[in-house]
């Protein structure tokens, strides 16, 4: 057997631990006789969990997205329907309410987390049963993230150094500010200036430790960053200097392209600089025409 | 033995009076549309000449066909590898250039109409069919160098006359010695075409069931190395389609049972088709041969339609009756086969061209005698003199020899051998003037006897248009269904292979099958 496929089986087998774990706690945290709007709710609970308090809390004060504490009140129902179900659509469709929240929030979309209709339900479930009033203004910054060494971040960043857990690194889907003139891939967004539009580290860190976009799910859920890998990204994309992309970048790979451009050329006119003249007929008819004086 | 039936062909060239009807009928059925103009399909050249595209023959230039790799004793396209491809692919650089063809051009008539009154005779200028623009100076055509033998140009650039003698030259430009013969060209639809190895797209292909060799003009992609790859120069670039063409046998007239159109207007009737049975088997076998056996090797490819074991291993593989019928009445498998009169052209270049040609006696044996040009005939003394003639023949061996048999004298001089058998029997027998003891010995010469003499004589001089065509009914429907055995209209399951993929032509939807 190869060591990667024993690898894959070693974390394939974590992987289905880890749900059986949580599986097993979410169990115990159930209240052993729930009625139907109990059950509901506590389905919400998990999917906010899982995929919204990667950017809101529930009065704990606004992250990359508000406080959802008492929203259920503040907000029609069918309104926060479409909106959970469909925040790109919204946006799309220009939906006053959720363009001014585009606005507050340092135009930070939030993403179609491809919820159904149960779904839905349960979250908004869960979210009214939450503490209704009006949310903690300005609640304290969350949690402080340990400083990370963003020199490593770098390196993670661009994959000179890997993630522990056998992730990508970010460059093979994002560009940055800082990682050099070619910059990185197209997948996703260009992290230049992400910190100040998730609304500091703090925020970031959560967002990346849960990833709540689908592609993003996608690879982090397999392989999830260490705290301490983590910590030293969020550290490099908020480093001073990487925080604007400098302009020159793009005169750089706009001059490096056409430097390569004029050597090939030069190459080719060179190795094939007689292809027009070689042709066949003329040379023979002026070759005779020479001979005969 | 794996047997499969092939439309083969043959020119006699000593019939060939340079006419160009052929190329005319080509011409106005195939290759009278933008971007063709051009290409000949089918042309006729005068050698000694340089031909068309100029010098196609000069590999060392156009890089045609293949070479023989001595140590491997492989084959391999002289043209270049698959690095070579990848590396040259937007790039051929070993194409002939348009001047090598010729600009086509046409008139401005209507300026015969419309010019204004003036004080000279309104003039049609020739204006290139490319460019639209007036051509001046006209400095090439698709048959320059015609009846030009003697040029100090043309016939001297020859390349067949790369390794002649200072005095082989000078004899051939000698006043009253000059001389030149016809040689029409169409594709060779050869065994192991060059043409098909050369193309990265895999858009050429030939017809199992009848060894036609066509391009695919929803696949092809334009590289152009079929070009380069193809020694004759026969498949062209259409730049207006941005596709390749070649000659494709005028099929769709062999599938109705008719012959080829340039065959079928010979005036010389010089030409003949019909189905050779051949041993698939055996092609790599002939195609590494040494130079000096290439012919032969060729021959060996080519089976006996009358044996037995032949007959029953084509049915094997799926030749109809019709077919066995027609490859046992075929004018080409008596000239190549079964009289080894007829030589494929630059067998050197390893393609096994199922085109051959039967070596013109004429401007061998042919002389001006006070005033009278004619044959060194029996009359004026039997055999000897004709003999004496070949070897100081106006045309020597060697050139022949370069055009027809890889350079090996021995295959040109055999089949001169017996031409002149048959020219000295027939004397002897119409005119009656020439010593039995000659004709014996002429007989003997050409390892031949009498009633093979007649079989030529009558296939060379008196064939009815049966016996120059013979072209059986093709059944197309049982090779396409040979190909794809599930074909069934009503799940439209239809042939994908051939075409399928990539930007091609634009086909609109269109009703029904």
């Amino acid at each position: 057997m190869t060591t990667s496929a024993m690898l894959c089986r070693e974390r394939t087998r974590r992987f289905a631990g880890a749900v059986l774990a949580a599986a097993a706690g979410l169990w115990a945290a159930l209240p052993p006789v729930a009625d139907a709007a109990g059950t509901e709710a506590a389905t919400g609970q998990r999917i906010f969990q899982e995929k919204c308090a990667a950017c809101h809390t529930i009065g704990k004060g606004d992250l990359v997205g508000p406080d959802l504490k008492g929203v259920t009140a503040q907000r029609p129902r069918d309104w926060l329907e479409r909106w959970i179900a469909a925040p790109d659509e919204m946006l799309a469709k220009r939906d006053p309410v959720a363009t001014a929240l585009l606005h507050r929030f340092r135009d930070v979309p939030m993403p179609n987390l491809h919820l159904d209709a149960a779904e839905v339900a349960a979250v908004l479930a869960y979210l009214a049963t939450s503490t209704t009033g009006t949310p903690a203004a300005a609640a304290g910054a969350p949690a402080v993230v340990a400083a990370g060494d963003p020199e490593n971040g770098k390196k993670l960043f661009v994959g000179s150094a890997r993630f522990r857990n056998g992730g990508p690194p970010c460059m093979a889907c994002h560009s940055a500010g800082g990682i050099g003139a070619l910059g990185g891939g197209q997948l996703g967004p260009d992290l230049t200036n992400v910190v100040q539009r998730f609304g500091g580290a703090s925020a970031l860190s959560v967002f990346v430790g849960s990833s709540p976009t689908p592609t993003m799910n996608a690879i982090w859920l397999r392989a999830p960053l260490t705290p301490g890998e983590r910590a030293d990204v969020v550290a490099f994309l908020a480093q001073a200097p990487v925080s604007e992309r400098p302009v020159q970048a793009i005169w750089h790979l706009a001059g490096l392209s056409a430097l390569g451009l004029a050597i090939l050329l030069g190459i080719s006119g060179w190795i094939w600089r007689r292809r027009l003249r070689d042709g066949v007929r003329r040379p023979m008819i002026a070759g005779q025409r020479s001979a005969r004086g | 033995m794996r047997i499969r039936s092939h439309m083969a062909m043959i020119f006699h060239l000593d019939k060939c009076i340079g006419c160009h009807t052929c190329t005319v009928a080509c011409k106005n059925i195939w290759t009278d549309r933008k971007g063709a103009e051009y290409m000949y399909w089918n042309n006729v050249e005068t050698k000694p000449g340089t031909g068309y595209p100029t010098r196609w023959e000069d590999q060392n230039k156009y890089r045609g066909g293949w070479v023989l790799d001595p140590k491997k004793n492989r084959l391999r396209l002289r043209l270049q590898g698959k690095w070579g491809t990848l590396g040259n692919i937007f790039y051929n650089p070993y194409l002939p250039t348009l001047d090598d063809y010729f600009e086509p051009w046409t008139y401005d008539y209507q300026n015969l109409f419309d010019a204004p009154e003036g004080d000279d005779q309104p003039t049609a200028r020739a204006v290139s069919m490319i460019t639209g623009k007036y051509m001046d100076t006209i400095e090439a055509g698709p048959n320059w160098d015609d009846d030009l033998s003697g040029s100090q140009v043309y016939a001297n650039n020859d390349p067949n006359l790369d390794n002649a003698t200072e005095e082989e030259r000078r004899q051939m430009e000698e006043i009253d010695r000059t001389v030149f013969f016809y040689l029409p060209r169409i594709c060779n639809h050869c065994l192991n075409p060059g043409c098909v190895a050369a193309c990265p797209a895999g858009a050429i292909y030939k017809r199992g069931e009848d060894g036609i060799v066509l391009v695919n003009q929803d696949r092809c992609r334009a590289w152009r190395m079929c070009i380069s790859g193809c020694p004759y120069k026969k498949t062209y670039f259409n730049w207006a389609t941005g596709k390749a063409e070649k000659c494709i046998l005028c099929y769709p007239r062999l599938e109705s049972g008719q012959p080829p159109a340039c065959f079928h207007s010979c005036v010389g009737r010089i030409r003949y088709v019909g189905l050779l049975l051949y041993d698939a088997d055996r092609i790599e076998q002939a195609a590494t041969a040494p130079d000096g056996a290439l012919v032969q090797a060729q021959r060996d490819v080519i089976q006996d339609p009358h044996d037995p074991a032949v007959i029953a291993a084509a049915k094997a593989s799926g030749i109809p009756d019709a077919k066995i019928d027609a490859a046992q009445h075929s004018p080409v498998y008596q000239f190549v086969k079964a009289w080894n009169l007829a030589l494929p052209l630059h067998p050197e270049f390893r393609t096994l061209p199922m085109l051959f040609y039967v070596p013109p006696l004429g401007p061998v044996l042919a002389k001006m005698d006070r005033g009278v040009y004619d044959i060194v005939d029996a009359a004026s003394g039997g055999l000897a003199p004709m003999m004496s003639a070949l070897e100081k023949s106006r045309v020597p061996l060697r050139y022949m020899a370069s055009l027809l048999s890889a350079g090996n004298e021995h295959v040109i001089r055999d089949v001169y051998h017996k031409l002149m058998a048959v020219r000295v029997y027939m004397r002897a027998k119409k005119v009656k003037d020439v010593p039995a003891a000659e004709v014996a010995k002429a007989l003997a010469e050409g390892h031949t006897n009498a009633q093979e003499v007649e079989a030529i004589y009558r296939l060379t001089s008196l064939p009815t248009f049966e016996e120059r065509f013979v072209v059986p009914a093709m059944e197309r429907e049982t090779a396409v269904e040979d190909l794809f055995p599930a074909l069934d209209p009503i799940a439209r399951n239809y042939p994908t292979r051939k075409g399928e993929v990539g930007f091609g032509f634009r086909n609109d939807p269109h009703r029904g099958l």
